[in-house]
């Protein structure tokens, strides 16, 4: 399919007097569709609405170009119609006036009375038939935008361009506008590309969020797509499950650049004490199994290893910590276990990005909880829920993990197929980050969750939930949470690596000291940390666990796992499974070069040498054939095999995957 | 008192305390027009504690920015009473300041001299000295010491918007009123000022009245958001206790499940049940 526009590697510069020159957008490439609504969204002065200046001819750009329906934009036209904030209405004629001006200059060739009823027709789509004959002095902000749109509109341009249309309204004259223009779009299938700052507006209204960085050179950091079915709905819209996921991920993106912009210049790497860099930023998601770098950073594990400068960076969302840590903005980060291989792989059509573990973190710490609705029908184990969700086939069931490479998504839709239970048909999964987990169980657009702890406590707590499986029910044991840091990294700094796998080795058998553990449920629940009250860290990690099902808590000792039983080694076995279920659930291709991958992400090799140098045992796992809860064999001699003999799964492709000559993906 | 599940709310048929700080008593405001009496508020009762932070939102035309005005004394209510520590509301005072949208600051004296002109007349018998010193404080208060010998049109926005705090509190009144502050600056000055807004009001204890119509930043901000029913015959609708801890940050409150739940009651009072569209 051809685009409809197509803004083609624009860059745009401005002279500057003093004979230098700012390059305010480089390299801007984006398509849209006929029939798309698109939102630019970024600080003042990321050079959107220059960007959108040249969509509308009103620029020209210094290199690139932008087609329209492949005719290239060299001048304005009346096919695409601008909104600016500032109405721009002729102050001395009526609403009707200013209208027809417009109409009677473009459309010259219709007859007089086909004009006026176009100018008669859009006064009623905007609903200001009362106030066509009043000059825009005697109008409010609002309706005088309203006007502007007509205008815009009733000389039928192919693209609707909106310069941060309600900037100058309040909030709430804003919405109804908004919900005008919403309900004009779709039924007049414009396109439209509109610039503004609100997050909310841009998540009404668009098809697709195009975020961009601030200036100089500001470029396309991201690009979300926006589910929501259409015709959207305001209500429908904010109670939407994944609603307040992506509007945090927005906030996130712009508040990551408000930081940049405050920054400046980030800090050269120091090196001292025989290491590369002693100055670290590393990303964690407060949840109680981020005990490991607290215990380090706090009782000073990382200090007496030599990383003097360890700064923590709270984040709020794994995709979060995958994008800092892709983007060089982390030096290393708490990770799902799946994480570096599926990284390292390009899961989502990404550029492959090899990203290393050397030591894993903990394992155990999650649950899969329920709604009490779910309870309340009687449902108490995986069977009850299938008899409810084949009483209920109109209904769609929603849960929520974390990441798509997390055990928790790779878990829960084990769990769910091994009862002939599709996760992907008889069921729907989304991605929530894990503290919005509660609000969105609660508020009943989702019918449950899988996630680490405290959260799971949060909604029995609350009362909403009930845990109807935890991990030691599933598979005692598995990896849970890695250290990631880019291959590159790990290459440029590899005594400070080795360091950092030291420091959090010595911190892992710490927390495992269970006298250690008050203490470190404190740490944990102060507000730069987890932030969660003291008795929803304890469930599990200390104090017996409630299910919330009625039954008496029970005291789990191996509900946080991060040192016992050889829980540091990245074992390669773990990983082999963790790629068979990546493929099975369509998330990545599972590679043929599975060995090669495996030695290069699962770093062995630093793990033992530094367990060697704290005289710990450096042992891997006896390489043997393993179970979950189901009884069925996984064989990591045979994984193609295990694949195969998996009856619910998606079309499984098995690939070469070369990481260090990436194939240039084409957009199909 | 009507309690869902954690939102707490407080419908407009509680019984009012009299004898609170500051006590919007059954009033009215009634405008007689050649087409007949125009009621804007029609019996508005509330009550604010000394030292809350509330904040007033509903559509335009609710009569919001008419209800401050008779807090700050610029107009009476046609029935009912306002009442500060129990004494009637009669006329403007130092004790209640007000903050605009629009900065109303006097554009041919500096930061300094705008801060001073206030002070100077509220208290013509103190010494210069004490006066100047006054000024000085209250504008290192907002972060503008450096500024101090700049005019209006040298300042941004939100520098502007500053010397208005800093002039408001210099008075140190009993309430500050803040008439839709932040609605013209941009956003990212818009959240530092609420921060700095939030920091002052920590360390002064005044009592805030202040008229958004953004929620984020009321639930940022206040103890209780007063939601009011569309005019004509406005009313209070429903108040909604804002229950975060103290002191509060930004991205703390907007990961607590509590905010999206009163996010999503305050969007749905003002967008279904108060629906409302500017087309007359």
């Amino acid at each position: 399919m051809t685009a409809f526009v197509v803004i083609d590697h624009v860059d745009q510069v401005f002279p500057l007097p003093n004979g230098q020159s700012y390059i305010a957008l480089k390299n801007i490439n984006l398509e849209i569709r006929k029939g798309e609504f698109v939102s630019l969204l970024g600080h003042s002065g990321c050079g959107k609405s220059t960007l959108l200046n040249i969509i509308a001819g009103l620029a020209q750009p210094a290199a690139g170009g932008v087609l329209l329906e492949g005719r290239q934009v060299t001048k304005p036209g009346p096919d695409r119609m601008v909104v600016f904030q500032n109405y721009s209405l002729l102050p001395w004629l009526t609403v009707r006036q200013n209208i027809a001006l417009a109409v009677d200059e473009v459309m010259k060739h219709l007859p007089a009375q086909e004009r006026r009823d176009i100018v008669e027709q859009h006064i009623d789509m905007v609903k200001l038939r009362q106030a066509a004959d009043k000059t825009p002095g005697k109008l409010s902000g609002g309706m005088k935008q309203r006007v502007s749109i007509a205008r815009a509109l009733a000389i039928r341009p192919k693209l609707l361009l909106l310069d941060e249309p309600f900037g100058a309204l309040d909030a709430l004259t804003r919405s109804g506008l908004q919900d005008q223009l919403i309900q004009i779009a779709q039924e007049h299938h414009l396109t439209c590309i509109m610039v503004t700052h609100d997050v909310d507006e841009a998540l009404l209204l668009s098809d697709r969020i195009v975020m961009l960085t601030n200036g100089p050179e500001s470029y396309i950091g991201q690009i979300i797509d926006v589910p929501f079915e259409r015709p959207r709905e305001r209500m429908a819209v904010v109670n939407h499950p994944n609603y307040y996921a992506l509007r945090s991920e927005i906030v996130y993106f712009l508040n990551q650049q408000k930081k940049a912009k405050q920054r400046k210049v980030k800090q050269a790497a120091i090196a001292r004490n025989g290491l590369e860099k002693i100055n670290l930023e590393i990303g964690f998601v407060p949840l109680t199994d981020c005990a490991p770098l607290v215990v380090a950073k706090e009782m000073g594990f990382f200090q007496k290893h030599g990383l003097e400068e360890v700064t923590l960076s709270r984040e709020p969302s794994w995709k979060a910590i995958a994008e800092g840590v892709t983007s060089k903005r982390l030096d290393a980060a708490q990770m799902v276990a799946g994480m570096p291989l599926a990284l390292t792989l390009g899961m989502g059509g990404k550029v492959p990005t090899p990203v290393v573990t050397g030591v894993v973190l903990s394992r155990n710490g999650n649950a899969i909880t329920l709604s009490k609705r779910l309870y309340d029908e009687g449902v108490r184990n995986l069977a009850d829920l299938k008899g409810a969700l084949a009483a209920a086939p109109d209904r769609v069931h929603t849960m929520a993990t974390v990441h798509p490479a997390s055990m928790h998504n790779l878990i829960l839709r084990y769990w769910l197929a091994s009862a002939d239970i599709d996760p992907d048909q008889d069921m729907h999964l989304t991605v929530i980050p894990p503290p919005q987990m509660v609000a969105t169980l609660k508020a009943g657009n989702i019918d449950g969750f899988c996630a680490g702890e405290p959260w799971n406590t949060h909604a029995i707590k609350e009362n909403i939930g009930f845990v109807i499986a935890h991990d030691l029910d599933l598979w005692i044991g598995h990896p849970e949470k890695v250290l990631g840091v880019r291959e590159d990294w790990a290459n440029q700094y590899p005594q400070t690596h080795l360091a950092l796998v030291k420091a959090l080795l010595e911190a892992c058998e710490y927390c495992d000291d269970r006298r250690n553990r008050p203490q470190i449920a404190e740490l944990l629940a102060k507000p730069e940390y987890v932030g969660a009250e003291l008795e929803y860290i304890r469930a599990g990690f200390l104090d017996p666990y409630d299910r919330g099902d009625g039954k008496p808590p029970e005291q789990l000792l191996r509900f946080n796992q991060f040192h016992i039983d050889i829980t540091n080694c990245p074992s390669r076995a773990e990983g082999l499974w963790i790629l068979t279920q990546l493929a099975r659930w369509g998330i990545t291709p599972f590679p043929r070069n599975w060995i090669e991958i495996l030695d290069r992400v699962r770093r062995m090799d630093v793990y033992g040498e530094a367990a060697r140098q704290l005289d710990f045992p450096d042992l891997e796992p006896n390489r043997e054939p393993f179970a979950l809860f189901d009884g069925t064999v996984f064989d990591p001699d045979d994984p193609i095999g295990y694949l195969n003999s998996l009856r619910i799964k998606r079309e499984i492709r098995i690939e070469e995957i070369d990481i260090d000559h990436p194939a240039i993906v084409v957009a199909a | 008192m009507q309690t869902l599940s954690n939102i707490n709310v407080q419908l407009n048929d509680a019984p009012l305390d009299q004898d609170a700080f500051l006590v919007i008593d059954n009033v009215s405001k009634v405008y007689p027009t050649p087409s007949g009496p125009h009621v804007v508020l029609d019996g508005v009762n509330l009550s604010v504690r000394e030292g809350e932070f509330v904040c007033i939102i509903g559509h335009s035309g609710c009569g919001k920015s008419t209800l401050l005005d008779m807090v700050s004394g610029f107009r009476q209510p046609t029935e009912g009473q306002v009442r500060l520590q129990s004494e009637p509301i009669v006329k403007p005072g130092p004790d209640r300041m007000v903050v605009f949208q629009n900065y109303s600051l006097l554009p041919w004296f500096t930061a300094f001299e705008n801060i001073y002109l206030g002070i100077d007349s509220v208290w013509p018998d103190k010494p210069k000295a004490e006066k100047e010193a006054i000024a000085r404080d209250h504008l290192a208060l907002v972060g503008l010491a450096e500024a101090a010998d700049k005019k209006p049109k040298q300042l941004s926005g939100g520098m502007k918007q500053r010397v208005c705090i800093a002039r408001a509190l210099a008075l140190r009144p009993q309430v500050l009123i803040l008439d839709e502050p932040f609605g013209a600056l941009d956003p990212i000055t818009r959240e530092e000022l609420q921060e700095e807004l939030l920091k002052i009001w920590t360390e002064h204890q005044v009592t805030v009245l202040m008229i958004t119509h953004d929620i984020d930043e009321a639930l940022l901000l206040a103890d209780r958001l007063v939601m009011m029913t569309n005019g004509p015959a406005a009313k209070v609708g429903e108040i909604l206790e804002i229950s975060f801890p103290r002191p509060r940050n930004r991205s703390r409150v907007m990961e607590s499940p509590l905010y999206y739940e009163l996010r999503n009651y305050a969007l749905d009072f003002l967008y279904r049940r108060c629906a409302h569209d500017d087309v007359e």
